[in-house]
């Protein structure tokens, strides 16, 4: 019976060559649940894409299928990675929205001769999972040193640091911790909060009684971000002149509006804004409305995706639709183009993405809609986490 | 609610009646759905060993909800117990044997199951409830602390199991994992089979309908509880450690209150008090779960939750319950 | 001591704020007996209705409250008839099942009508900014959530324990078979207890946005905290709900403010001493 299955499993990998025509892409995201914002970026970016670039390359016609992980679960991760590669006969691995789920899949690629394109997942530590992973997304470290320099810049010399108990979190306060400290700042104290953690009035409180002049905050985007914002406002910090720094999680523009009035102000660095000025952002801006319907609920997880779309759609030009996860890899290392974040390269050594990051405000365009206003670049950002993946 | 299920063999003579009581049916079932899942989804094994690891904890759950009627929201907590007991072992000392890694993630879900049924048991009925929920939040919290041994949220990876026997690999394709699965299921439900059928077994029962005259007859309602909790704890830790053995990666979920809510969602599905309620429920919820999520991967949700209502409006004693009932009145009727 | 002040300042709004949003789960639970694991769906469904009524419609803060309260119940009404009434007097499991159930269409349904971002409910120039106490400033909506809490607490105590209808609640309640002998309508009771039960899940489900705000997993993410808070008030009594919110709402608040990356850790440790001390909740109902 052993013989059965392993036909059937080299049917599945042969395959290329007998459809060359139909390439399919299988995408593992949160697009229910909690996450569902995420999940639905997702699938904006892809389409997006789709539309700008049409569904073919060369004789090749791209198809994607859709897998849901409403929550970081590693063993669905596994055997939906697994269902996708031998049943539905996918060349190409993309999405990943949570970190375990990525590392789970990751072991499959090798032996089933498939590319991996992260469109999200932010912990350094993804890219040596399998050296057929390939990152256009961005990491955590990545997106958070710059901001320790921002805060320097603006004279501040002692900080409190705010982060979400779990890895990414983690990765934030130590990755702020670095940077100032190599500013020569002082972070006076680091605390972690529980990801339920849905009042921030007592954390304020610590806020003040630390004695810091400003604070650097991680929250995953979603509703605590909106009560922590609020909580930063209401118990006077604001008022008192405490300056706020976070990364681009805690003002995605899908939240924009809720947080109103109450975010203007806010300052992050992120690596794509969707107010981002330039032709590329327009076109893709213009492509992701269309195709999401409501644009209020366009936000960075779209950009990841339509940028994976691109790296995959160079993987199949080199191929030529073959199956060779490979030379696929080989193909788009060092890849450089304008994407509508601004000019990006997959580093050829990591295989994650380098790109500028922003130092962004929140404020309002000129329709009176909320945005976050780029005001300062930080070029060509690689991943100074990758330093930290212990081997 | 369900004794009636058990009648069921009036005059085999004694021989094959005790070894059909034994499960032998029951294992027999288990091992030709098993074969048939393998010839017909050869492409998914992955799916139906994670549906394997998760009737073992279904399992698991209905030895100390349907059985002893102890109402637990919190029963993950034996399952991520076994699956990091597993995979620390695996991960951080190197022990990579398949069959000691099982052993290793029954042992710990035991001692997981002694701690939350030492904490559990203290009270009844809705309190009882909210005891587990609070229970499986600490041992989520403290998994997610001991980020160290853990891997915290980003799941515990670096698990390499070696080939069972020296001989079967851990392929790519899950045919190994699958079987070796679909053994310790097959084993785990024997046993089970044997125990709720064994003097201790029917004690157990007889303290979910009347725990003063149980007591009343000398024995400790809590240590018979207490004992059932172990074994119970056991059987979701060798789940746990199917898990960590066919994934290879442990995740923070495996110790969840979503992952307690939906074992008992199945178990209540399928109908509590039967092992193969427990069984029933885990295969139609995950194949339900699986195919609906992956036509419609956006507004799966919706459906599934139609689908448990209705079933609390048609077969409110879960479906293997109802069917059997159903049986039972035709039977009656043609009698 | 202006920190303690301080904390206890923020314990009590927190605290205030889970009872209105916890207390119609208390009813349902305690006098009905049914564990209405949907109660977050019902507050969800509310802030929906609000936020669309006060937002994209701009009727104020106020109407959108009442049309939140109207409206949830007029949906809720038919899902008594047709649903709740098959679960009085089942088994808990039975009605667990039933609810989830219910609770993930209307997920479902939420997200596919409203889409999965948060939404909000516009607040009214007297409750935005902050109230100043002296030592330090407050939110003003926190004061309103107070007050509501209070006014919502004596409400229902007035109407459980002094009308003749808080009377023939208990009575069908505890006895529904001799109150029926005695002419008590129990179905009608039922239902309008029901009523009264979602409409207080979606006054807090408005009230309490701006602590957990509107969006389509609502239902879920919070459905633990309701459950805790009420069984360890004791489901069914007005006033150990208000006293298991505010011990819950202190020990959150001080673990949070003293120790926060351990706070989940003080939280439920403290759930299980008093759980474990006051089986049927600190001033819970005594079974008959």
């Amino acid at each position: 019976m052993k013989k059965l299955a392993m036909a059937a499993f080299a049917v599945a990998v042969l395959s290329s060559a007998a459809y060359a025509d139909t390439i399919k892409v299988g995408v593992i995201g949160p697009f229910s649940g909690p996450f569902a914002v995420s999940g639905k970026n997702f699938k904006v970016g892809i389409d997006a894409w789709l539309a700008v670039n049409g569904n073919k390359v060369g004789d090749n016609e791209i198809q994607i299928v859709y897998r849901d992980i409403p929550q970081a679960d590693p063993a669905q991760s596994k055997s939906l990675a697994q269902e996708l590669i031998v049943r539905e006969g996918v060349q190409y691995l993309a999405g990943f929205y949570f970190t375990p789920d990525a590392m789970a899949a990751a072991p499959l690629l090798s032996q089933g001769n498939v590319p991996m394109v992260v469109m999200n997942a932010a912990t350094s530590a993804i890219v040596t999972a399998s050296p057929y992973v390939v990152r256009t997304s961005f990491t955590m470290w990545q997106n958070t040193t710059p901001i320790a320099k921002v805060a320097k810049d603006q004279g501040v010399t002692k900080v409190i640091t705010l982060v979400s108990d779990y890895g990414p979190g983690i990765d934030a306060e130590n990755a702020f911790k670095a940077a100032f400290e190599k500013e020569d700042g002082q972070v006076v104290e680091t605390i972690r909060m529980p990801l339920s953690t849905n009042d921030f009035a007592p954390l304020m409180q610590r806020v003040k009684d630390s004695g810091a002049e400003a604070l650097f905050a991680f929250l995953p985007s979603g509703p605590p971000t909106l009560a922590f914002v609020k909580a930063y406002n209401d118990n006077g910090l604001k008022a008192a002149g405490i300056k706020f720094f976070a990364t681009g999680d805690l003002t995605p523009e899908s939240d924009l509006p809720a947080l109103g009035d109450a975010g203007l102000g806010l300052t992050t660095t992120y690596h794509y804004s969707v107010s981002h000025d330039s032709p590329e952002n327009k076109a893709f801006v213009a492509a992701a409305e269309k195709a999401i319907g409501n644009p209020v609920e366009l936000t960075f997880p779209a950009v990841g995706a339509y940028d994976g779309m691109y790296v995959i759609s160079r993987m199949i030009e080199a191929t030529g639709g073959k199956k060779d996860a490979k030379a696929a890899v080989e193909a788009v290392k060092g890849l450089s183009w304008t994407s509508p974040r601004g000019p990006v390269t997959i580093d050829p050594e990591s295989r994650h993405i380098t790109q500028n990051v922003y130092l962004r405000e929140v404020g309002r365009d000129a329709d009176g809609k909320y945005i976050n206003k780029e005001i300062q670049t930080f070029e060509k950002q690689g991943d100074p986490g990758l330093a930290f993946v212990k081997k | 609610m369900t004794a009636p299920v058990e009648h069921s063999a009036t005059v085999s003579p004694p021989v094959i009646r005790r070894l059909i009581d034994g499960g032998l049916i029951g294992a027999l079932a288990i091992a030709v759905i098993g074969a048939a899942g393998y010839y017909l989804f050869p492409n998914n094994l992955a799916l139906l060993t994670r549906m394997t690891a998760m009737a073992l904890l279904v399992l698991s759950l209905d030895l100390v909800t349907g059985y002893c009627g102890v109402a637990t929201l919190g029963h993950a907590a034996l399952f991520g117990a076994g699956a990091y007991g597993a995979g620390i072992a695996a991960a951080h000392f190197g022990i990579s044997e398949p069959l000691t890694m099982t052993l290793i993630g029954a042992v710990a879900g035991a001692v997981a199951g002694l701690v939350a049924g030492f904490v559990i048991l203290r009270a009844h009925g809705l309190a009882q409830l909210v005891l587990s929920i609070a229970v499986i939040h600490l041992f989520h919290e403290a998994a997610n602390k001991a980020s160290r041994w853990t891997g915290g949220s980003d799941g515990l990876s670096g698990i390499m199991p070696n080939a069972v026997f020296g001989l079967f690999e851990f392929d790519l394709w899950g045919q190994t994992a699958y079987i070796y699965g679909l053994a310790l299921l097959i084993l785990v439900f024997v046993a089970l089979k044997i125990l709720v059928r064994s003097p201790f077994g029917m004690l157990a029962r007889g303290v979910r309908e009347d725990p003063v005259r149980v007591g009343a007859m000398g024995v400790s309602v809590h240590s018979v509880l207490l004992r059932v909790y172990v074994i119970s704890g056991a059987v979701a830790g060798i789940g746990g450690a199917l898990s960590a053995i066919s994934t290879q990666v442990v995740g923070l979920d495996s110790l969840s209150f979503t992952l307690s809510a939906e074992a008992l969602v199945m178990l209540v599905l399928g109908g509590t008090g039967s092992l193969y309620g427990a069984l029933i429920g885990t295969i139609v919820f995950m194949f339900f779960e699986d195919t609906l999520s992956a036509i419609n991967p956006f507004h799966w949700l919706t459906i599934i939750g139609a689908l448990l209502v209705m079933v609390v409006l048609f077969a409110p004693k879960g479906l293997y319950g109802s069917a059997v009932a159903l049986v039972g009145r035709f039977r009656r009727r043609q009698a | 001591m202006q920190t303690v002040f301080s904390i206890a300042v923020d314990a009590l709004a927190y605290g205030m704020v889970l009872f209105v949003i916890s207390i119609g789960l208390s009813v349902t639970m305690g006098l009905m007996r049914v564990v209405n694991l949907a109660h977050g769906a019902f507050a969800m469904i509310a802030g929906y209705l609000a936020s669309y009524a006060a937002r994209d419609l701009g009727l104020g803060y106020a109407a959108g409250i009442l049309i939140a309260v109207v409206g949830t119940v007029i949906i809720a009404i038919p899902l008594e008839r047709f649903l709740y009434r098959r679960l009085y007097g089942a088994t808990e499991l039975t009605q667990v099942l039933m609810t989830i159930g219910i609770t993930f269409c209307v997920i479902g349904i939420a997200n596919f009508i409203f889409g999965p971002t948060l939404k909000t409910i516009p607040l009214p120039p007297a409750l935005q900014g902050s109230v100043d106490l002296g030592f330090r400033s407050i939110a003003a909506h926190r004061v309103f959530a107070i007050v509501c809490g209070l006014v919502v607490a004596l409400a229902l105590w007035f109407l459980i324990e002094r009308t003749a209808f808080g009377i023939r609640l208990r009575a069908a309640v505890d006895n529904a078979a001799m109150a029926a002998a005695l002419g008590v309508r129990t179905e009608v009771v039922y239902a309008v207890s029901f009523a009264v039960a979602i409409g207080l899940a979606a006054l807090g489900g408005v009230v309490g946005a701006e602590l957990l705000p509107v969006e389509p997993y609502y239902a879920l993410r919070y459905m633990v905290t309701f459950l805790v808070v009420v069984s360890v008030g004791g489901a069914g009594s007005i006033p150990g709900a208000l006293l298991a919110c505010l011990v819950l709402g202190a020990i959150d608040t001080t673990g949070r403010y003293l120790a926060p990356e351990y706070g989940e850790f003080f939280f439920y440790l403290a759930v299980i001493v008093i759980v474990t001390l006051f089986p049927r909740g600190l001033l819970g109902r005594s079974k008959q």
